[in-house]
């Protein structure tokens, strides 16, 4: 039984609202021609066609073609077009929330270069406006937005962990310090799960004589709001963490091991909020790299050889979607000088890790996980490979739990994790 | 005008038997047949006698054809390629064959003497006569742009084509209204078979007529008392059954892809096709190949001239002579395709407009700029 | 009406019709998108724009087209490809290159150009025709494929499928006499140029857009298109 209720006018008018020129010309420029599947590594591992990046988009083709075409209009007011109901967003929001990661893998091999990626990430702004978004993504959100964090990292929790990372580390970790240069904005999956990345991390940049402080404030850099796809949660998020840059008075913010984080600040931002005046937005990766070239930290050569095949797993949005593809090669070339070896596809090319956009959050999602993961553990087989290396504590997430899944022994290592392993000897237990 | 039969006529001539079976032979050749016209006794398989004893009976059995041969609106030059046929043989044979007992041009005597005769000929050979006609016949102006002796071309013909055995067209004008019909056409020029409805009209369309297809259609008739068969647009199927390019000796320059493209380049030189020059061939039904002019000398494209196409209906305002055959006929100029398409942007942008203005005001809470995953490239 | 006539008609006033109707048609198309506005991005970018939007059309129209299959996509997708790539091939050809189109183009334009020999075009048709039925197969055996695959696109389909077919068979003076086929390939071309601006067809005007956002994206974070 069909049924249109508010909720799918809610999920129309938000297509509607969000749909201007850059939208309707690339929807207007698809030829349904299939080639995306070929791209989407939950169609690869499925082969659901339901999965193709061109049927998750087709929501929102169809409330454009409903509501901007004339032809549509008369054809859906005929009833020659059906219109879009309840039963639709239903069916969609399983498509777009747990079948896809927003790596816009699939813009890339588009024939006509559509960003189905952004275009997704549109039906998930539709789809959360009628409220249809999965329960354990919107639980996340809510948490984020009741508490600060969706992992439960409220400002007493985060104090409390950063003081007991600094203490059993014994690492200098400046806490709302006023006039500092960087902002360093973790990700509440590194503090509750992978703490010692924000002990070596402090340990690079004091090692590195940085500039820097975190913010209790602005201390969550995750952002579920842009998992959810809404403007307005992703804005609040977002705000958060450049307030705190600007009660601070920082020059630049870092975001450390976190993929849609840096997507979400670096280029969504700007678009969604008023940016502090000349503040800077990077990413871990980028300027990890910067103390290398700049000599500012110095790395021992093949601290990561020894032991097996090295290769790395280009995150989605830190690497196809951010730019910064050279930067962790520059380093694990130091690191792993001898058993440094690319897995096939890589670069701007790399296959999703399967756990992003807020996939590893929704349990109903863990098949379609774990089938795309297969993939990932194919690559590095034949990438002859012991150990992979990431930039995303997502990524990483869904690396250890796809490992244990499927019972494999392959080692899974951060990438700031194996630079402070490497640092020299007399830039450690340098202290700010 | 006794009459006497075709064959006693040429023996008074001083033709002996045995030329005139030869000149049989040839007439009969000149009827372009490959089977007799059925209907007729005899098997339909052309034995090697068996037209030829067909004719020679005709001959011998026939009284010469009465021709009455009117002009409207034309150029007399289907009247002139015929006595400038280079087959003497065949027309004096033909002009033997028949007696020309009207015509304009030909004729020594004019005015109201002229009329008398031809008034005289359609009552003396009243249902046996041929009626040729030549140029367009205007119905304009009440029939006033043509009148002869004071009658408007219009009531000549009907009068003459009342009493007529057969009815025959000769040339564009008089069978598709040719050169007076080109737009505008000032004159409400028709071809003859518009006009008279009644009767079955043989067109022998061209610019001029092939002098020998109308001599061989007036043979045929001749020969077997019936008009031969005929296309859709009435022309005789012997001589307009195949288009120009089917026979042009052109041809594998056409289907190899090489073209003159202009008149005097390299290609034309070398006689390649002129279908880029505006050659109308594909499309025209005529003998112009195989018969060619001047009896058999050459023809338009043998000379390094592309094909009007003057045997087709309208081919005045086929699209232009030199303009390539492909090419549309009149189509919009770049002006007016520009004032259309700004008239559809205009539209599309005003569809734009009101589907912009129903979208939401942005809610007050909303963070300052309007949200959306993209923006300008 | 003889052949003759109709065939008069289709080049004559019904050609002028339909090549209105299709400038008005795909005007209003890409202005009823253009004119939805155009957010200003705001984000700094970090790589070049321009950079990105030059290798996208470069990739886009000189590479992949030829070498297809050197790109992951292209398994699973083998005859999209290579029947879409051979269509497109001799679609251009056909219409650019062929002398009978180019006199076309002159007329409308004024000005003509070199055309290739008879034989290549013609084989590229050929090639065409065949990648069109290949094509057709396709949209019902491919499970993504048979998904997108609507009346909408049966018709594209059909409509720019008999213009193809009617223009081989004219070249080659097939079965029925030429202005038949004549008349046949002009009715088919009109009603395509009418149906154009009601399809999907004008995505080759859109994919100046959808390109030049692609490598705009890319370029602006710095990431090859």
């Amino acid at each position: 039984m069909s049924q249109t209720t508010t909720r799918t006018a809610e999920a129309i008018d938000t297509f509607v609202e969000e749909t201007g020129g850059w939208i309707a010309s690339q929807l207007e420029a698809c030829t349904r021609c299939g080639i995306c599947a070929a791209a989407c590594h939950f169609y690869q591992a499925t082969g659901n066609p339901d999965f193709a990046p061109v049927w998750k988009v087709e929501l929102l083709r169809r409330a454009y073609e409903q509501r901007f075409t004339v032809a549509g209009r008369i054809l859906t007011a005929l009833g020659i077009r059906r219109r879009i109901t309840d039963e639709d967003l239903v069916a969609w929001s399983k498509l777009v929330y747990e079948a896809c990661t927003v790596c816009n893998k699939c813009a890339m091999v588009c024939p006509m270069g559509i960003q189905l990626g952004p275009l997704i990430h549109d039906v998930r702004a539709g789809l959360a406006a009628a409220g249809m978004v999965p329960d354990d993504l919107m639980a996340a959100v809510n948490k984020q937005l009741e508490e600060g964090s969706p992992l439960g990292v409220t400002d007493e929790v985060f104090e409390q962990r950063i003081d007991w990372v600094s203490d059993e580390w014994d690492v200098d970790i400046p806490l709302d310090r006023e006039g500092a240069e960087t902002l360093v904005v973790f990700s509440s999956i590194e503090i509750m799960k992978f703490p010692e990345n924000i002990a070596d991390i402090a340990r690079i940049l004091n090692a590195a004589g940085e500039s820097w402080t975190l913010s209790t404030a602005g201390r969550e850099v995750v952002n579920f709001g842009f998992y959810e796809g809404s403007a307005e949660h992703t804005a609040i998020f977002i705000s958060r963490v450049l307030d705190a840059a600007k009660a601070l008075g920082v020059k630049r913010v870092m975001v450390t091991e976190c993929g849609h984080a840096y997507d979400a600040l670096r280029w969504t931002a700007p678009n969604l909020v008023e940016m502090p005046e000349g503040l800077e937005i990077t990413h871990i990766v980028a300027v990890l790299d910067a103390l290398v070239r700049d000599g500012r930290i110095r790395l021992r050569t093949g601290t990561a050889d020894g032991d097996g095949g090295v290769t790395f797993h280009d995150a989605c949005k830190i690497q196809r979607r951010g730019g910064h593809i050279e930067e962790p090669r520059r380093l694990l070339k130091i690191l792993a000088a001898e058993s440094f070896r690319e897995m096939t596809p890589n670069r701007e090319a790399a296959i999703c890790c399967g756990g992003g956009g807020g996939v590893i959050a929704i349990k109903e999602a863990d098949p379609n996980r774990y089938a795309a993961f297969g993939l990932k553990l194919d690559q590095i087989r034949a990438a002859e490979a012991g150990t992979v290396v990431m930039a995303c504590s997502n990524c990483r997430l869904q690396f250890l739990d796809g490992v244990q899944h499927f019972g494999s022994d392959l080692k899974v290592r951060g990438l700031s994790e194996m630079v402070a392993e490497g640092l020299e000897a007399s830039d450690e237990g340098r202290t700010s | 005008m006794g009459e006497q039969t075709i064959s006693e006529h040429l023996r008074a001539e001083g033709v002996t038997r045995r030329e005139f079976i030869q000149y049989c032979g040839i007439l009969a050749g000149s009827l372009g047949l490959t089977a007799l016209p059925s209907g007729l006794h005899g098997s339909p398989d052309l034995g090697r006698r068996a037209l030829l004893d067909r004719v020679v009976q005709a001959l011998e059995t026939s009284p010469r054809l009465p021709i009455i041969w009117l002009e409207f609106q034309d150029c007399a030059g289907c009247t002139e390629a015929l006595t400038r046929s280079q087959s003497p043989t065949l027309v004096d044979l033909v002009l033997n064959e028949v007696s020309i007992d009207y015509h304009e041009t030909l004729f020594a005597a004019a005015g109201t003497a002229a009329e008398e005769a031809r008034l005289q000929a359609m009552e003396t050979y009243a249902g046996r006569y041929v009626l040729v006609v030549e140029g367009s016949v205007p119905t304009g102006g009440r029939g006033l742009f043509c009148t002869i002796g004071g009658r408007s071309a219009t009531d000549i013909l009907d009068e003459a084509a009342a009493g007529a055995a057969a009815i025959i067209a000769t040339g564009n004008c008089a069978a598709f209204g040719g050169l007076p019909k080109a737009s505008p056409n000032p004159t409400g020029a028709k071809g003859v078979w518009e006009i008279v409805e009644d009767k079955p009209v043989v067109n022998i369309p061209g610019c001029p007529a092939i002098p020998e297809v109308t001599t061989g259609t007036l043979a045929h008739f001749l020969v077997f008392g019936k008009l031969p068969e005929l296309d859709a647009l009435n022309r005789p199927k012997t001589f307009y059954g195949t288009t120009i390019h089917d026979r042009c000796q052109r041809r594998p320059f056409y289907d190899a892809g090489k073209f003159a493209g202009s008149f005097d380049d390299e290609g034309a030189r070398r006689g390649y096709c002129l279908y880029k020059l505006g050659c109308k061939g594909p499309t025209t039904y005529n003998a112009c190949a195989t018969l060619k002019w001047d009896g058999g000398l050459s023809f338009p494209i043998q000379s390094g001239h592309p094909c009007l196409g003057c045997s087709e209906p309208e081919f005045w305002d086929g699209g232009g002579f030199y303009q390539g055959q492909s090419a549309p006929i009149g189509p919009p100029g770049l002006t007016t395709i520009g004032l259309v398409a700004g008239a559809g942007a205009v539209v599309g942008a005003g569809v734009a407009a009101a589907n912009r203005a129903r979208r939401r005001k942005p809610a007050p809470t909303a963070p300052t700029a309007p949200a959306e995953s993209g923006g300008e490239p | 009406m003889s052949w003759h006539e109709f065939l008069r008609f289709l080049r004559g006033p019904l050609f002028e019709v339909a090549l209105l109707v299709f400038a008005a048609g795909l005007a209003y198309r890409i202005f009823r998108v253009v004119a939805l506005g155009w957010r200003r991005e705001r984000a700094p970018a970090m790589g070049s724009r321009a950079g990105g939007v030059v290798t996208s059309y470069a990739k886009g129209i000189g590479i992949w087209p030829f070498i297809p299959w050197v790109k992951d996509a292209f398994r699973g997708n083998a005859v999209t490809f290579l029947a879409g790539g051979l269509f497109h091939l001799g679609l251009f050809v056909v219409i650019l290159l062929g002398t009978a189109h180019m006199l076309v183009w002159k007329s409308l334009l004024g000005f003509g150009w070199p055309t290739l020999p008879l034989p290549i075009v013609d084989f590229l048709a050929a090639g065409a025709i065949v990648a069109m039925i290949a094509l057709l197969i396709n949209r019902f055996t491919q499970p993504v494929v048979r998904k997108l695959t609507g009346p909408a696109e049966m018709a594209n389909w059909i409509f720019v499928f008999l213009p193809m077919l009617t223009g081989y068979m004219m070249t080659h003076h097939m079965f029925f006499r030429y202005e038949v086929l004549f008349s046949l390939h002009m009715l088919t071309v009109d009603v395509l140029l009418i149906w154009i601006p009601f399809s999907l067809i004008p995505h080759f005007a859109f994919y100046f857009f959808s390109r030049t956002i692609h490598g705009s994206q890319f370029g602006r974070r710095a990431v090859t298109p």
